[in-house]
């Protein structure tokens, strides 16, 4: 088993180097001057893009920079001189001259609203999708399955932006239902009700659609299980029923839903663009949209390598976790 | 000042100060209560993500420079808080007076009145000043800003043309003893002298801009300071978070007694940034908060709950909405080194059918009137109403068109044969409504001139960025511009002088230039100012005649707020509602 671990981190970190250096290639590569955009204006002056090109160390070749890059992941950076000169300490992503701020300390602040907002969602949306899932099977052709059709309908063919500003223009602004929120975030360590309501529409408007998927995947899940022979055993042995989709179905049936669960999760975590934007949440999903709006290479750089350092580690868990419930994936790899 | 007319939600707008008694539609006092009292949290919902700049020397937004002049930073002079015309006046600010010009407008000196302090308590020094002022020079960092300081202090250029002096964060080869020549403090640090390399009138009008605030040198970390500004104002900021809020509380420091134009109103100022264009609209709409503005123009789709066809409040919106002509004119500037033949550059503008592009962006109650040259009627004194132009047709005048383009073939026939067979090229922002009006532009071009127009969409990010470099800049390029104050010295040297702000025209290259520039550089330092504006309008008359830009609109804006936000009014000079007089009803 220890072995097996070595073996996975191992792995994971040489993907998350290629990775590293594929995402920092592509952008020095794009036919842009970073230094150009970086003095607005100013920058039809080709002496003071010169001077942000030695500033921002974009006047050394392209696989120095690299290294420069990643010496910075680990001791820090400096730019510029006297008053302005600028510190991002390690570990250091570089510096956004349309945020003013250090990439780091960018993500830093916007990663736990987009995990407030990942983690909400999910838990909402399991509730929903596996219980409308496993009622929609075990009452499979009558009109608990019709009704949770219906839904997975409309949660699929409503596009996520659309969601939100409905529920945002009706139940907010014209029913006044819910308040309009007092700030656009705030931390559940600084205020837990004020944290909930302002995230209680979010949640809902993530949750609506991945819900209508699950339902859908849980109902086929369990429908399928509760046709294995394991299943007909159960029977002959006079279990009852909800013995059966509770302790068999279930246990077999979520298994591979964990696993979505878990990608899907790490998806969400690297941001959720348009449900950020509606909401005007300040997370990770809106931070990478306006830096891919306004060329801030930066950012796109440190947005991207965070969306797969998280999906790599979230593999890389699943995986774990695989290799203890079944041996057979130790012995495999 | 430029417009960003390239559909990027970070739209620049600038000043206008008006001379002349134009009476604005919906633009008197309106709102007004007698329930009003100070107190309250005053919301600004804005679509923007953050303010483009808070720090003060970077500040070149005549929006922003009205919300951040009104709440946090003094200048030396500032414009008074007026409805209409006396809005324009310039008043003392941190200033005892309006300044003291001497040396034939050369040397300009501004005394510094008691009182004065910054959000710690401090006293704001000449000093202060003078290091503010400095960091504009540093064009590397502290960018976007306005370059009057660099362009109008007597310091020397390099053989680039580029200033000697290189802002306050830079040791090697910078001469900062030239700056210091050129600004200087009494002994008393109370007295700040400014030594101009020409005579400049008006140079009290130009330290109204926030460029020439005051800022601590212990407090300044360079790109950073964009993120937490120190006040000299009524407020201070208490949260700035891009893509979040602003909030400011009250700055306790602040005295009325030494500053008489601003008021304190609201307890709390709460910006919040980022909402999606329809709820920050709605919100207003539906009265959610009512006391909240918004910052930004209203989508086309919801003018007409707020506004009858005329462009009128209707009767529900009387008190909460205005209908404004803003101080910008939008043009098309022509490449005038790629595009030599003034033959070609009328055609077009013949050819054009304005009335479908106005239709397409909503109408000429919304949009505005159109434009007859890059001096706006608001400017009073240097507008005249531009001849020779009386038989354009709003729908495009083809045999006017085709006629000149007849005389382009033998005149210019390079250019005719570019401009009808491999085309001109025509830079624009990429937006979904520019994509509209590009095709609008290509057909009626072709079928009424003959001349093939092909677009290049530019990222709106990029986009000045690349059509002010020449080696990039294609045949046309869509733009707008604002006076800076009530002078068309900001806008017709800015904009067709070479080495100045904004020459997309390039009309250095034309032949005609060098008698415009001797006479546009002449009145510069022409200390009559009756005689100055009739030759700004003369020469405006020139930049058609030549037709260096392609006129598109006197451009109209609309705002809306609140119900119970009242004393709003529109600040000519600024462009901009007057943030600091809003109250809130009781």
């Amino acid at each position: 088993m220890f072995g097996y671990l070595v073996r996975r981190i191992a792995t994971s970190l040489a993907i998350l180097f290629a990775v590293s250096f594929a995402v920092y290639a592509i952008f020095a590569l794009l036919p842009f001057d970073p230094a150009a955009l970086t003095c607005g204006k100013n920058c039809n002056n080709p002496a003071i893009i010169e001077a942000n090109r030695i500033r921002l160390g974009y006047d050394i070749p392209f696989w120095q920079q690299y290294i420069v890059f990643l010496g910075g992941l680990f001791a820090g950076r400096n730019y510029g001189e006297g008053a302005a000169a600028i510190n991002c300490p390690a570990p250091s992503l570089g510096y956004s001259f349309n945020e003013h701020e250090c990439v780091t300390t960018l993500i830093r602040q916007a990663l736990p609203v987009t995990a407030s907002l990942a983690i909400g969602a999910m838990i909402l949306w399991l509730i929903v999708g596996i219980t409308l899932g496993v009622v929609a099977a075990r009452f499979r052709g009558r009109s608990a399955d019709t009704a949770s059709t219906i839904f997975v309908l409309i949660g699929t063919s409503l596009p996520t932006f659309l969601t939100g500003l409905l529920l945002l223009v009706f139940v907010v602004i014209k029913w006044r239902i819910i308040p309009f929120p007092s700030g656009n975030y705030t931390s559940l360590f600084e205020n837990p009700l004020e944290w909930a309501q302002i995230l209680l529409l979010p949640w809902i408007t993530l949750a609506f659609a991945s819900a209508a998927l699950y339902t859908r995947f849980v109902r086929n899940a369990v429908i399928e299980t509760l046709s294995e022979d394991f299943i007909r055993t159960a029977r002959a042995k006079g279990l009852s029923e909800k013995v059966i989709l509770r302790k068999h179905t279930l246990r077999a049936a979520l298994a591979p839903i964990a696993t979505m669960a878990g990608l899907d999760f790490a998806a969400l975590l690297g941001g959720s663009i348009l449900t950020e934007k509606v909401f005007n949440l300040p997370g990770l999903g809106r931070l990478s949209l306006s830096a891919v709006v306004e060329y801030d290479l930066p950012i796109i750089v440190g947005a991207t390598l965070l969306s797969a350092a998280i999906v790599i580690a979230m593999n890389l868990i699943v995986d774990i976790l695989y290799a203890f419930i079944d041996p057979r994936v130790r012995v495999a790899a | 000042m430029f417009k960003n007319t390239s559909g990027s939600s970070r739209i620049a707008r600038k000043a206008l100060a008006s001379l002349a008694a134009v009476t604005l539609l919906g633009a008197g006092l309106v709102g007004c209560s007698s329930a009003s009292s100070g107190g309250g949290t005053l919301t600004y919902l804005t679509h923007s993500d953050s303010w483009t700049h808070a720090d003060p020397n970077r500040n070149y937004t005549g929006q922003h420079i009205a919300w951040f002049g009104s709440y946090m930073h003094r200048t030396l002079t500032a414009y008074k808080r007026a409805a209409g015309a006396d809005g324009s006046s310039v008043v003392p600010d941190m200033a005892t007076d309006t300044g003291r010009a001497s040396n034939g407008n050369k040397t300009w000196e501004f005394t510094l009145q008691d009182g004065v302090t910054f959000e710690d308590g401090s006293a704001v020094t000449c000093e202060d000043v003078k290091y503010g002022v400095s960091r504009t020079f540093a064009t590397d960092v502290i960018t976007d800003g306005p370059g009057y300081a660099i362009s109008m202090l007597d310091i020397p250029k390099d053989k680039d043309g580029a200033s000697v002096y290189k802002g306050p964060y830079k040791s090697d080869g910078n001469d900062t003893a030239a700056y210091d020549k050129a600004v200087t403090c009494s002994a008393d640090n109370k007295t700040i002298t400014f030594n101009l390399s020409r005579a400049v009138g008006d140079f009290n009008y130009t330290v109204t801009y926030l460029s020439f605030s005051a800022v601590p040198k212990a407090s300044d970390d360079g790109d950073k300071y964009d993120m937490h500004p120190v006040s000299t104002g009524p407020y201070k900021i208490e949260k700035y978070v891009a893509k979040d809020e602003m909030v400011l509380v009250r700055n306790d420091k602040w005295s009325k007694d030494s500053d008489p134009i601003r008021n304190a109103y609201p307890d709390k100022i709460v910006v919040r940034f980022g909402l999606a264009e329809e709820v920050r609209d709605q919100l207003v709409i539906n009265d959610s908060e009512p006391a909240s503005m918004s910052l930004d123009g209203i989508l086309p789709t919801n003018l007409a709950t707020i506004f009858d066809d005329a462009g009128v409040p209707v009767e529900a919106w009387k008190d909460r909405a205005m209908n404004v002509y803003d101080p910008y004119v939008t043009y098309s500037a022509v490449n005038v080194e790629k595009v030599s033949c003034v033959q070609v550059r009328k055609a077009i503008y013949y050819a054009r059918d304005f009335a479908a592009l106005q239709t397409l962006a909503g109408g000429a109650a919304f949009t505005g009137d159109p434009a007859d040259g890059v001096i706006k009627p608001l400017m009073g004194l240097d507008y005249k109403k531009t001849t020779g132009y009386e038989d354009w047709k709003e729908e495009g005048n083809a045999e006017k068109a085709t006629a000149l383009m007849a005389e382009a073939k033998t005149a210019c026939p390079d250019v005719y044969k570019k401009a009808t067979t491999t085309g001109l090229t025509f830079d624009i922002g990429d937006s979904d409504t520019n994509k509209k009006a590009a095709t609008i532009w290509i057909d009626s071009v072709k079928k009424n001139s003959g001349i093939i127009l092909k677009f290049n969409f530019i990222e709106p990010g990029s986009y000045y960025s690349v059509v002010l470099d020449p080696t990039k800049q294609g045949d046309l390029s869509r733009a707008g511009w604002a006076p800076d104050w009530a002078n068309a010295s900001t806008v017709i040297p800015e904009l067709m002088l070479d080495g100045y702000g904004f020459p997309l025209s390039r009309a250095g290259k034309d032949p005609t230039y060098a008698e415009f520039k001797k006479r546009a550089e002449a009145n510069l330092s022409e200390p009559d100012r009756v005689k100055q504006g009739a030759e700004w309008a003369a020469l405006n008359q020139y930049v058609m005649d030549q037709m260096w830009i392609i006129p598109g609109v006197f451009s109209k804006t609309q705002e809306m707020w609140g119900s119970k936000l009242t004393g709003v009014f529109f600040w000519e000079p600024q462009g901009a509602p007057s943030f600091g007089d809003i109250q809130i009803a009781k």
